[in-house]
């Protein structure tokens, strides 16, 4: 089912039980370099926990995960963020008492300022980057309209403003793969429209991605390949068209 | 008055009265108290301003909850006192410093320690494991007397600038930098009031202005009205203190209740009044600030071979001065964002690859540090160190100025700390003369009034006093 030849992510016989419950069976999950790959799933399918095992916010009781030629399953989530893997959360997490700025500034990875020394030391170079960054933010920002709220309180931002900031803010950290985890959840359909066009927009410019969604038209329109996982273990896998013409998938999901 | 005042300044009087009786200046005893009190006052101010400082940094920007901070200070002062009172070849102008640096360090390393032990407990354990370090450095520095001397405490440790006895020259050197110090405070405030000002109309700004003027200035009349009545009171010897009680409640329930209505009808018709409130409290700031300041000027430029706390104040307002500037530049620098955002949300600062544990570990410390340069200082004012001076109650005083202040925020830190000992000393002289109450009932009212200040502080102002209000009507 797997194959490694061109994979970004690769994930194989992951497992992770709660208790008697078994979140993820035995899962495996592949996303090619420069695709968009889909991850649906019926309700408590274990796509979030799934998410959770890949970025390691939980650990797995067994299975690997590699990320770019690299096992990461050891690895810290943080660690995994600076190898270039970016998640973002179910519901959109902003960091309220900073400005829509500081949340995009934060996000750059390797920071000069990030270490005190530098800042008392070094205040020429922090300054620098700091401007360079700002300048990177605020051409994100302005590509998904946003610019007018850069110094607004984060806390300030409608439900789907926080969904673009925080894809936004995911685009800072110069990642190779981000993790969407329901990216068009309580979104109105105009602003669907927008974030899947710069979907497409990044990953023309070489960015992957892996997707968590329930909008199968959002999956139809973005996806080349699908992976459904039912009760923790893997259903199926294919384009999305195959996806809708699978029996198993239907029963299981879409609900026929 | 000048009796008065020396005599509640206790054993400073017969000396006092020796002065006055070489020199016929009237108001010699009272200015000579005065500027020793004022001496202690700032010294004080400036230990509890570091003190709130580091706890801000842990809490106010970490998010960190620490109940034990008074553990750092205890660390700081006893391993400062503790080594510079060993014998060793080496001048106390290296060797105090160096040991203030020992102190703090290790101060810093029990931060290291809390932030290792507490890192597989969640995040509101922190405040239980704190609380409980603190009272376990307390009861080791009360119980390990080989050490640390147990409850008779640590005396005769050198003190900095002990017989020190500058020049003219160097005298004046002093005062340049202390005067240079002040002015770039209030440089500062003037660019902060300049950004507030701008904008609103001459006749706005005039208008409103002087009607926050007015407000204050009759609240404050009519506030020392009732404590001047409170006070005749109090001397007729034949009147119940259950009268006098009622007087003074009644006095300030029907003060409060013609001022809270009084706000409620101007607010609405002065659309600037928050400006006119900013010019008006930076003007009694700086109005209280120059007449702190000649005391203090006068004390250094009359420095002396035995005004040690002249020296201490010096050398403690340089110390807050300089940190307050490094933290400054911390907390609005890259790393201090992401000491906010692990406030915010530590699961976001993951996600976006910041070493959540290593910076909480940083805060730890680096709060610690600054605690223990506190706790060094404050041992050379106390000049004796007893395990006593390091009760859980410290480590409250530090947060009421945290909150006070608005966590967060390094002003309204320095802000809630010159606020907190204020009340201190001034509640000592006036309440003592209006309420009616013994030595030691009166101590725990000053403490009942800090919490119902706090209470009122919580409902009117939550944020604390240069708080942003927005900051708390954000959803999450």
């Amino acid at each position: 089912m797997v194959d490694n030849a061109n994979a970004l992510l690769s994930a194989k016989n992951l497992y992770k039980s709660f208790g008697g419950i078994k979140a993820v069976d035995n899962a495996s999950i592949e996303v090619p370099q420069g695709s968009i790959t889909g991850l649906i799933g019926p309700n408590g399918a274990g796509k979030t926990t799934l998410f959770n095992l890949l970025s390691s916010f939980i650990r797995p009781d067994s299975g690997e995960v590699i990320f770019d030629g690299e096992p990461i399953q050891q690895l810290q989530p943080h660690q995994i963020a600076q190898q270039g893997m970016v998640r973002t959360f179910q519901v959109a997490r902003v960091l309220s008492r900073l400005s829509v700025m500081e949340n995009m500034l934060l996000a750059t990875q390797h920071q000069s300022g990030e270490n005190f020394w530098n800042v008392w030391l070094r205040p020429g170079q922090v300054i620098k980057e700091e401007r360079s960054q700002r300048e990177y933010a605020s051409e994100i920002l302005e590509s998904v309209g946003l610019s007018h709220m850069a110094q607004e309180y984060a806390g300030a931002l409608s439900g789907g403003q926080r969904k673009l900031l925080e894809i936004a803010r995911a685009l800072m950290v110069r990642p190779k793969l981000i993790l969407l985890d329901e990216p068009a959840a309580g979104v109105n359909p105009t602003l669907i429209n927008k974030i899947c066009e710069h979907i497409v927009q990044w990953n023309r410019e070489g960015l992957s991605f892996l997707v968590i969604e329930h909008n199968m038209d959002v999956i139809m329109s973005l996806c080349d390949r699908v992976w459904v996982l039912a009760e923790g273990r893997n259903l199926a896998s294919g384009t999305p068209a195959e996806m809708q013409k699978n029996t198993q998938v239907l029963e299981a999901y879409l609900g026929q | 008055m000048n009796r008065t005042v020396g005599d509640r300044l206790g054993n400073s009087e017969p000396a006092i009265t020796a002065i006055a009786k070489l020199f016929p200046f009237h108001n010699l005893p009272f200015a000579t108290c005065m500027e020793g009190y004022i001496v202690s006052l700032i010294i004080f101010t400036a230990i509890f301003a570091l003190f709130g400082l580091g706890l801000n940094l842990q809490w106010g920007y970490t998010g960190l909850i620490n109940f034990g901070h008074v553990a750092f200070m205890a660390v700081g002062g006893y391993v400062t006192v503790l080594l510079s009172d060993l014998d060793v070849p080496i001048p106390l102008l290296i060797w105090i410093p160096f040991c203030v640096l020992v102190g703090s360090l290790f101060a810093a390393l029990l931060g290291l320690l809390i932030g290792l032990s507490t890192v597989r407990l969640r995040e509101d354990y922190l405040a239980i494991v704190t609380i409980g370090v603190s009272e376990m450095v307390r009861l080791v520095a009360l119980n390990e007397e080989w050490l640390t001397r147990g409850a008779f405490g640590v005396q005769g440790f050198p003190l900095p600038l002990q017989g020190f006895a500058p020049t003219l020259l160097t005298r004046i050197g002093m005062l340049a930098i202390f005067t240079g110090v002040i002015a770039i405070g209030y440089w500062q405030l003037w660019k902060w009031l300049r950004q507030r000002i701008k904008g609103v109309s001459r006749q706005s700004l005039i208008n409103s202005s002087l009607a926050v003027a007015g407000y204050l200035g009759s609240l404050g009349l009519l506030l020392y009205g009732t404590v001047i009545i409170a006070r005749q009171l109090k001397l007729a010897e034949d009147l119940s203190p259950w009268l006098l009680g009622l007087f003074l409640l009644g006095a300030l329930v029907g003060i409060i209740a013609l001022y809270t209505w009084l706000a409620q009808q101007t607010i609405p018709r002065l659309p600037d009044w928050f400006v006119g409130l900013s010019l008006v409290s930076c003007l009694l700031s700086l109005a209280v600030g120059l007449w702190i300041y000649q005391f203090a000027a006068h004390a250094i430029y009359t420095y002396s071979r035995t005004s040690i706390k002249t020296g201490l104040m010096f050398i403690s307002v340089l110390v807050v001065a300089v940190i307050f500037w490094g933290l400054q530049k911390l907390v609005r620098s890259p790393w201090g964002r992401v000491l906010k955002a692990i406030r915010e949300d530590e699961e976001v600062a993951k996600a976006l690859g910041k070493n959540v544990f290593w910076y909480k570990l940083q805060a730890l410390m680096l709060g610690g540090l600054v605690a223990g340069v506190a706790g060094a200082l404050y041992a050379w004012q106390l000049t004796t160190v007893y395990p006593d001076n390091f009760q859980p109650l410290v480590t409250f005083n530090a947060w009421t100025i945290v909150v006070l202040g608005g966590a967060g925020n390094n002003v309204g830190t320095l802000l809630g700390a010159a606020i907190f000992w204020a009340y201190q000393t001034s509640t000592r002289f006036i309440l003592a003369d209006v309420v009616p109450l013994d030595d030691a009932r009166l101590g725990a009212f000053r403490v009942m009034i800090i919490g119902l200040l706090l209470m009122v502080l919580m409902v009117w102002r939550p944020q604390g006093i240069l708080g942003k209000k927005e900051e708390l009507t954000l959803g999450r």
